[in-house]
């Protein structure tokens, strides 16, 4: 073997080891630890108050069990565009329907920008309607290449929600369909649309203060 | 005492040692179960009092649960755990930012330009079939959580080897860093079953959520 390959077969070789003593030691400090409050929390347990931890675990449980709905309430997956209409822990109704779309509208001049998300978390039925008329939002002009109208007359269109609509709040609502087709995919402004035998379950169910889980 | 009868206590005694220190390792084990169900409790409590919704990391019981007032709405199965460095504080940590390679993207709607165009209608949704089912998720208090999916095919096959090797070998180096500059660091992987339980975590998951993660 050269000179020059011996060279670089030793410099090869102590790279090598030296990659190898800092993994060593990488890994060993890096084996995982409890956080440092896990310890402390587990040094001082002492094995006689066990009965009245249990208790205390008993009792916060018991309160956070009471914070779930006591009527009625409605869980909508967005993701698979599912609706359960649930009572206690049991489901009385499961529908399939069309969450927002996800997608972003400019205003042209770019002053206002509209993201057509179904809103997540807790809300409530604020509002039922029976043939409800859609008081038509700015974007829905935008959306239409048209002018947006001085009169609020001008924004009435009747016939396009359904026969129900529940309002949950900033311009959202449960409402009926004219493009069933299209229900089980993301395609809505952010409301919920439901088939109409669905909804009318739904709306006779629910009343003013349901709860609305979205996710 | 004979023999035989001094072997026959000694034999005794070490079995009776062996009993008492397994049972005081169960109680122990049991008492601090106790302890860290009943912080998980108050931590519960004080999250579900808010109405949102909020995330358990089951470690132990390997289950993953999207919760709102204390009910489960959604809940993922956990195939297998690795961690590496400290593990996660046993309090609320919100979600800073979730990390993937190809984050997905919100389509632009164009506005009609004519009459026709209105009456026009596509399709441009962002829905489950675009969400990412490898990413990772940055906590506060420096925990990071990678999510990854079994893989099927070629190319994410290919992709788990490196992630697998990046994990034992880049992930602990890059917790001796973390450990030089004296920053709390803590990794945990976590693998689930099928693609669309990862994509579904994804959107289950919007920024700024808070939730737990427990060793339990």
């Amino acid at each position: 073997m050269s000179r020059k390959k011996k060279v670089v077969l030793i410099a090869f070789l102590t790279l090598l080891a030296l990659f190898v003593v800092i993994e060593v030691v990488a890994i060993t400090l890096a084996v995982p630890k409890p956080a440092a409050e896990i310890a402390a929390t587990l040094e001082k347990s002492d094995p006689k108050e066990a009965a009245k931890i249990k208790a205390e675990t008993a009792a916060l449980d018991k309160k956070i069990g009471a914070l779930a709905p006591k009527t009625v309430y409605i869980i909508i997956d967005s993701a698979r565009n599912k609706l359960t209409l649930k009572s206690g822990e049991k489901t009385l109704l499961e529908a399939v329907v069309s969450c927002g779309s996800g997608s972003i509208l400019e205003e042209p001049g770019g002053k206002r920008t509209w993201v057509f998300d179904t809103p997540r978390g807790e809300f409530q039925v604020k509002s039922k309607v029976v043939n409800p008329t859609w008081v038509k939002p700015d974007w829905a002009f935008i959306e239409e290449g048209k002018e947006i109208p001085k009169r609020r007359e001008e924004r009435f269109e009747t016939g396009v929600l359904g026969d129900y609509a529940l309002g949950f709040g900033e311009g959202f609502f449960i409402h009926g369909t004219l493009y069933s087709r299209l229900l089980g995919r993301s395609v809505t402004h952010g409301c919920v649309r439901v088939g109409d035998k669905d909804l009318k379950a739904v709306f006779q169910a629910a009343s003013i203060g349901s709860k609305i889980y979205i996710f | 005492m004979p023999t035989a009868r001094r072997t026959r206590f000694r034999g005794v005694r070490a079995v009776a040692v062996f009993a008492a220190l397994t049972l005081s390792a169960v109680v122990s084990g049991k008492a601090q179960n106790d302890l860290l169900e009943n912080r998980l409790a108050k931590e519960e409590l004080a999250l579900a009092k808010a109405p949102s919704l909020y995330f358990i990391i089951y470690l132990k019981s390997k289950t993953i649960a999207l919760k709102s007032r204390g009910m489960t709405l959604e809940e993922w199965k956990v195939t297998s755990i690795h961690s590496w460095g400290q593990g996660a504080p046993l309090a609320a940590l919100a979600l800073n930012k979730k990390s993937t390679l190809y984050p997905p993207q919100r389509a632009k709607i164009k506005p009609a330009a004519t009459e026709e165009e209105t009456g026009t209608f596509e399709l441009e949704a962002l829905e489950l079939k675009d969400m990412p089912s490898r990413f990772t998720l940055f906590l506060t208090g420096d925990i990071r959580i990678s999510i990854r999916t079994k893989p099927s095919g070629f190319w994410p096959r290919l992709g788990d080897v490196g992630h697998v090797v990046a994990w034992n070998l880049w992930v602990p180096i890059k917790n001796l860093a973390f450990r030089q500059k004296k920053k709390p660091f803590g990794a945990i992987d976590l693998k689930l079953e099928k693609k669309e339980d990862g994509q579904s975590l994804y959107w289950a998951l919007p920024d700024g959520i808070k939730g737990l993660v427990f060793p339990l």
